[in-house]
């Protein structure tokens, strides 16, 4: 009975995880860049659909929809504000733009955070779950809406997928990621293609973000640890890999799991950092990093 | 065939002046620091305290970035260590103040030593990335052994500096000086210049017969000496130590913005973004919960549109085409 | 008049992964001698310096200095011990003065000497007297010019006073009075009995200082004795220019044919150092044209400059409109598609993923046909169509990187250097691609080190030399004209 609740929870925390860490990664994968104020944007779509769904009563799909809208929307500002204005100032020399870019992205991120307690308070919310209910499986009794989010998560990285791999707009992010300027020698705008890249990545995020609010809640205090986690997956798993990061994700999301049930709640983030210390030491371009 | 020196004299007596414009920034500092207990509220010599300590934390960060060319993500691996040290030892053998801050030095040392000769063979975002690592196991070390350190709660320690306000400014308005002209001395000392090369171009440094690896272990040291030196006299100043005030990431990260606030390779500018950082966010408290957006958003538009930072701008603006 | 052997080199071996850059180089090095290391782009001579200098260490072979074994060492214990280099490529610190870079080089490695020693500053003086930087002590490196750059970097290496010298491509990006001095001075430093090893692009200059020189090819010695000899030598010759060289005489475009691309007083600085000189030339339509030149001379930097990578001054017409600004991606679409000299492959996407991305902005129909075609042309690619890029052998990744920029049906193909590193069977099955090629409407410029590679196929021909176009004509005159004295 437990196994089976461990295995279900785990995977439905390892999905969302997922899908958080892909988005993370694929940034840094095609234009280069640790988006510091990661959490931050998955919180802001998260408050802003349950505002819409809650506060304004617009009904969960709707506040769902304008919650992932949200997180879209700051995700291209936070391009165009920020990390394009460092990228292509003349007065940072090149070796010192990425922690221009990483010292930037953590200030936005802190804006943001603060922004949002502002508006918000820090006080956690929980968005109404997608599906009411609960299913029985096998004798373990999971809320519909912990399904749903795994597969919805699953949903949306098949679609990505889809677009990687099928579509030729996806073979360019994916060939820019390899090699930027053989791309634009092909006749390609790199500019169009960052863009697109922002595009995708506000999405995941604000569906990360709205699926969390409505499965643990969420609160504008979480933005530095959502950052921090995804951050630790994709390192785990590979800068720049996005399989890396899946494995990776439900590795650390079925050892933080198995901690909370078996051992303590309490010690839940430490096998995972135990992980990240040693992949580090002893491998440090992570399970399935090539860089 | 020689080269001409074709810049006029006024271009070699600006270069001097230029010089002294950084002393007469520091005099002119320093005199209005000493004054400031005559005609300021207790109130703000202590936010003022705590921007010097923090001061300290940011100059031994710039030595490292701005001249070793290490970027420490994790500062307060060093700053908690020693501060850690110190307050167990004196809440638990109760051994003197200054003792305690000596015991907490040197364990940052230790530390720094143990963090750096296993990173330094690591290159580009991974160093960065151990650094920080670093600072999430001590997070969770202090939690774990919540018995000897109070855990999340922190732990007070039975002796303080002083309950005077004043003599509390002065001893770090001091701390702040000594550290200053001692981490500023190093920066312009032949060692400084091996380090900075040592950053810049460690192949051709090498190739001039240098051992970097050697000197960016010591100014990993240095560093953590200051830090952790600072670090514990801060748990005296307040009489406490816990994890939000010297582990915390967020405090590490306080410490970098301040850095390079105030400017990247000046160590002076260091103290500058600091006392900005602590001064702005105390004296926006009035505007509530806003106060820290609208610090990181001045810090986001120094960056932006200043990076060479507020010192850097102050002096080398006018020279260079 | 060269003393004793200062430097023994034997069975010296390095490999990068699968990449052998160093196979099994012996030589002795003797004060008062300058030794010339000359090589085409590849041969392994950068890293031989590099493997001695202590910056990369060798999987096999010793390197005998002072008594001992110093292969392996660390760099700085090397260059304590009296072997120092003059690098190519350094980054001064812009804060600190002529003066205190070569103070720098004086410093001792020690961490608690915290001033310099009193006589240090004397020092330095003389010694950046000695490399004519005495009016220019006190000034910082950014305001000066890029010759001054070059002889800071030697007057950081002769404070060290060495006995054995490692010069790397000393020559490049100055211009031909500044080389003329710069050799001076490095002929100075032989005549004070040291040991100098130089290694340089442009041949010439290598030449015209040098008193015994060595080449490489593919990491091997294949020539070895006084600089005559070895430009004389027939592997030599045959290494940089390919073999003989033949031409017709042909030319089927007409002289009143418009212009298709238009290259006017065009220059281009890489900080300080001029890397084209007000370089001119014209390719007509349906044109097939070469540019020669050694490595080093600027060709990459003048395509460059025409595809957008890198900012110039003068003017670039394409079917006669100015290109100057546009977007790399935007003059690739307007028809001039460059195939690059590192070829630029997505090495992990497959063979018919990089042909299709060439082809994306086509209509599916087009685009099918298309690579018909060039499978057609290079049959060995429809074979490989499934497998990874970086799988690929040196030559068929050429062929792919051609093949994809042909998918864009271009109005110009620019081809930069696609001979470099392949093996002479390769080159047979290129030549025969290059005559098809030339058999469609496509104008081609195509730039070479490799002239028997370069001159069956034009109808004219430029020489780049050190940023300057130094000759233009057809193939045939070059022949005759240049045959001897391009080396």
């Amino acid at each position: 009975m437990l196994t089976l609740q461990i295995l279900i929870d785990g995977f439905a925390i390892s999905s969302l995880y997922g899908l958080a860490a892909v988005g993370f990664t694929l940034i840094f994968g095609v234009s280069g860049v640790l988006n510091l104020s990661h959490g931050g944007i998955m919180v802001v779509a998260a408050l802003v659909g349950w505002a819409t769904a809650a506060e304004y009563g617009f009904g969960s799909y709707l506040g769902a929809a304008v919650g992932v809208l949200a997180g879209l929307g700051l995700a291209l500002v936070t391009y165009f504000v920020v990390v394009r204005q460092i990228q292509n100032s003349r007065a940072i020399p090149k070796e010192e733009t990425e922690i221009f870019v990483l010292t930037g992205t953590l200030l936005w991120g802190i804006m943001i955070q603060e922004g949002m307690a502002y508006l918000f308070s820090d006080n956690p919310i929980t968005m109404r779950p997608l599906i009411a209910g609960v299913v029985n499986i096998f004798g373990v009794r999971t809320p519909a809406n912990e399904i749903l989010i795994a597969v919805l998560c699953w949903v949306v990285i098949g679609l990505l997928w889809l677009l990687v791999n099928r579509t030729g707009a996806g073979k360019a992010l994916l060939a820019a990621s390899m090699n930027p300027r053989g791309l634009s020698l092909l006749g390609f705008e790199l500019s169009r293609i960052y863009l697109l890249v922002w595009v995708i990545y506000g999405v995941l995020a604000g569906v990360a973000g709205v699926l969390l609010a409505t499965f643990l809640g969420v609160s504008s205090a979480n933005a530095g640890q959502l950052t921090a986690s995804a951050f630790s997956i994709v390192v785990l798993g590979g800068l720049g890999s996005v399989s890396g990061s899946l494995v990776a994700a439900y590795l650390v999301g079925y050892l933080e799991t198995v901690t909370a049930y078996l051992i303590a709640p309490t010690l839940r983030p430490i096998p995972a950092l135990v992980l990240l210390v040693l992949a580090v030491y002893v491998r440090p371009q992570g399970l399935l990093g090539r860089r | 065939m020689t080269f001409e020196d074709k810049s006029p004299r006024s271009a070699r007596a600006m270069a001097r002046l230029l010089h002294s414009r950084l002393l007469w920034i520091c005099a002119v500092a320093v005199i209005a620091a000493l004054t400031l207990p005559l005609w300021v509220s207790a109130y703000l010599l202590g936010v003022l305290t705590a921007a010097y300590y923090f001061g300290i934390f940011a100059m031994s960060w710039d030595l490292l970035f701005g001249f070793a060319g290490e970027v420490n993500f994790g500062p307060t691996f060093l700053i908690g260590i020693g501060a850690y040290a110190a307050a167990i030892l004196n809440s638990r053998y109760g051994l003197s103040i200054p003792l305690c801050v000596l015991a907490g030095a040197a364990t940052a040392i230790v530390g720094g030593v143990l963090l750096a000769v296993p990173a330094l063979r690591l290159r580009g975002p991974y160093f960065g990335l151990v650094t920080l690592v670093a600072v999430l196991l001590l997070l969770n070390a202090v939690v774990i052994f919540a018995g000897v350190t109070g855990g999340e709660i922190g732990m007070t320690v039975p002796d303080v500096l002083s309950i005077d306000a004043t003599t509390n400014y002065w001893i770090a308005l001091a701390a702040l000086i000594i550290s200053a002209a001692i981490l500023f001395g190093l920066s312009r000392s032949t060692l400084g210049l091996i380090l900075q090369a040592s950053g810049q171009d460690p192949v051709g440094t090498q190739a001039l017969g240098f051992n970097i690896t050697k000197h960016k272990v010591a100014a990993f040291c240095t560093s953590a000496a200051f830090s952790g030196t600072a670090g514990a006299l801060l748990v005296f100043y307040m009489g406490t130590a816990s994890v939000d005030t010297v582990v915390d990431i967020a405090i590490g990260v306080q410490v970098i913005i301040a850095a390079v606030l105030g400017g990247r390779r000046t160590i002076l500018g260091a103290v500058l973004g600091a006392v900005f950082l602590i001064l702005a966010t105390e004296l926006l408290r009035p505007l509530g919960q806003l106060n820290t957006f609208v610090v990181a958003a001045v810090a986001l538009a120094v960056i932006l549109f200043f990076p060479e930072g507020l010192l850097g701008y102050a002096m080398h603006a006018g020279e260079r085409k | 008049m060269s003393g004793p052997v200062r430097l023994r080199i034997r069975g010296l071996a390095k490999r990068f992964g699968g990449l052998v850059a160093v196979k099994d180089i012996g030589f002795d090095l003797a004060a008062g001698e300058i030794l010339g290391l000359i090589g085409p782009n590849g041969s392994g001579k950068s890293t031989v310096m590099k493997l001695i200098m202590g910056v990369e260490r060798p999987d096999s072979g010793t390197i005998e200095f002072a008594g001992k074994d110093i292969a392996g060492w660390p760099a700085h214990r090397i260059a304590r011990a009296g072997l120092n280099m003059v690098f190519q490529h350094s980054r001064p610190l812009h804060r600190q003065t002529v003066l205190e870079h070569v103070k720098l080089a004086l410093l001792p490695d020690s961490l608690v000497r915290l001033a310099a020693a009193p006589h240090i500053e004397e020092r330095a003086r003389t010694i950046a007297a000695r490399v004519g930087l005495a009016d220019v002590a006190d000034r910082h490196p950014s305001t000066l010019p890029f010759a001054a750059l070059r002889r800071l970097e030697v007057a950081k290496a002769i404070a060290r006073d060495p006995q054995v010298m490692l010069i790397d491509e000393p020559f490049a990006g100055l211009t031909l009075a500044e080389i003329g001095d710069f050799s001076d001075l490095i002929r100075g430093f032989r005549d004070e009995g040291r040991a100098v090893l130089l290694v340089d692009h442009s041949v010439k200059s290598v030449a015209a200082l040098a008193d015994r020189t060595l080449a490489m090819y593919l990491g091997e010695k294949v020539a070895e004795g006084s600089t005559d000899e070895v430009m004389q030598n027939e592997t030599v010759r045959r290494v940089y220019l390919g073999g003989k060289i033949e031409a017709a005489e042909r030319s089927h475009v007409p002289a009143e044919t418009p212009a298709l691309l238009e290259v006017e007083d065009l220059s281009v600085l890489y900080g300080k150092a001029q890397a084209l000189d007000r370089v001119g030339c014209v390719v007509r339509e349906g044109e097939f044209i070469s540019i020669v030149g050694l490595n080093g001379a600027g060709k990459t930097t003048l395509f460059n400059a025409i595809s957008g990578l890198v900012p110039y001054s003068g003017a670039v017409r394409f079917e006669g409109h100015d290109i100057n600004g546009r977007t790399v991606g935007a003059i690739a679409r307007g028809g001039v598609v460059q195939c690059p000299e590192s070829r630029e492959l997505f090495t992990h996407m497959s063979v018919r993923e990089n042909l299709d991305l060439g082809g994306q902005h086509l209509p599916p129909a087009a685009r099918a046909t298309h690579l018909e075609w060039l499978f057609d042309l290079f049959p060995i690619l429809r074979q490989r169509q499934s497998q990874h890029a970086r799988t690929l052998s040196g030559g068929e990744q050429q062929m792919l990187a051609i093949a994809r920029s042909m998918m864009m049906q271009p109005k110009l193909l620019i081809l930069d250097e696609p001979t470099l590193g392949l093996a002479p069977v390769i080159l047979e099955q290129l030549s025969k691609a290059m005559d098809r090629l030339r058999s469609t409407s496509i104008t081609v410029l195509l730039g070479e080190q490799n002239v028997t590679f370069a001159l069956p196929h034009a109808d004219r021909v430029y020489v780049l030399d050190h940023g300057r176009i130094t000759w233009e004509g057809a193939p045939g005159r070059f022949a005759r004209e240049m045959g001897t004295g391009y080396l």
